[in-house]
């Protein structure tokens, strides 16, 4: 085998890509009627689950006893931020916005569990314990994501 | 209404995107330009004498740095390969093919590599291959430029001579 000559500089090489997923996932009974309920009825659904009180995003078991089943239950569109993690540097293509932004846990009044979502204004203001209210896409804009629901705004 | 509609959402498409900027370090680097240049290379272990392709700085196993850089034939043994059955989205090959490890006479260990040229079910642990590349001019100095390994005809390779080598 041949020795192959090391140049005495060797320039650097670098490549920009993106690694790309293109999931199409399979919502369910529970979950995909809770979408629905955010395209068609501008509503947030919960479900009353056992031992669990009532779960926003709803799934249709119980976390804490296995228990299958339980009943809708209307969540109010304002609720109480649990969690702040505010992304000054978003990179484009992997965060839901391009410019700076946070993601949240808001626990939205009547519910016992918080969803995650985002805040985009006033971000100087966000804390632990803001209160938020659900802004939503314009009718014939919702497509039956959890981003029918914009992202949640301080309320003033 | 006590109860979000009936009519359920089926599906979401969820689009996941990770934007990398990827740095390929001297010998990755060296590796890949010497692709354009129809040259494989690979780095040989001042212990134990072991060649590795792609080159790495330092042997995995003992640890010595690799410092001399060798280039290696473009010939080598199917040691041990996969067929694939499902289309993936990006890759435009018509199934079943077939995946390799192809150790490069003189490589101590596998390069992985597409099987082309001859049907799935006539690829063994042992078959003999040589390199198809892009023509002068294609080339980009990326991992492409060998487009795959296709057999050569020879007798397969003795078991042992590979089995160390996957």
């Amino acid at each position: 085998m041949k020795t192959f000559p090391k140049p005495a500089t060797i320039e650097p090489m670098s490549q920009r890509m993106t690694v790309a997923f293109p999931y199409k996932r399979s919502t369910g009974e529970i979950v995909g009627r809770f979408l629905a309920g955010l395209r068609d009825q501008k509503k947030i659904w919960g479900l009353r689950v056992s031992r669990q009180g009532v779960v926003v995003p709803p799934q249709s078991y119980s976390e804490v006893d296995a228990k299958a089943g339980g009943e809708w239950v209307e969540v109010s569109q304002t609720g109480v931020v649990t969690a702040v993690a505010e992304v000054t540097r978003p990179i484009e293509g992997l965060h839901p916005s391009t410019e700076p932004f946070a993601f949240v846990l808001v626990k939205l009044d009547g519910a016992d569990t918080a969803i995650a979502h985002v805040v985009r204004t006033k971000l100087d203001r966000l804390r632990v314990g803001s209160r938020v209210r659900a802004a939503w896409a314009p009718d014939g804009e919702r497509r039956g994501t959890i981003r029918d629901i914009e992202a949640f705004e301080i309320v003033d | 209404m006590s109860e979000p509609p009936k009519e359920r959402v089926k599906y979401i498409d969820t689009n996941l995107n990770l934007p990398y900027h990827y740095y390929a370090g001297d010998y990755k680097a060296l590796y890949l330009r010497a692709l354009r240049d129809k040259k494989i290379l690979g780095s040989r272990c001042s212990k134990t004498g072991k060649v590795f392709v792609p080159p790495v700085i330092a042997s995995p196993e003992s640890l010595a740095p690799c410092d001399e850089l060798v280039e290696l034939p473009h010939r080598g043994i199917v040691t041990t390969f996969c067929v694939v059955n499902v289309p993936v989205i990006g890759r435009e090959i018509e199934i079943p093919y077939v995946v390799a490890s192809v150790a490069l006479d003189g490589a101590d260990v596998s390069l992985y590599s597409l099987i082309q040229e001859c049907a799935a079910a006539d690829v063994r642990m042992g078959t003999r291959v040589e390199a198809v590349w892009k023509p002068d001019g294609e080339r980009q100095g990326d991992h492409t430029d060998i487009r795959y390994f296709r057999p050569t005809g020879e007798p397969d390779a003795p078991f042992e001579s590979f089995i160390h080598r996957l």
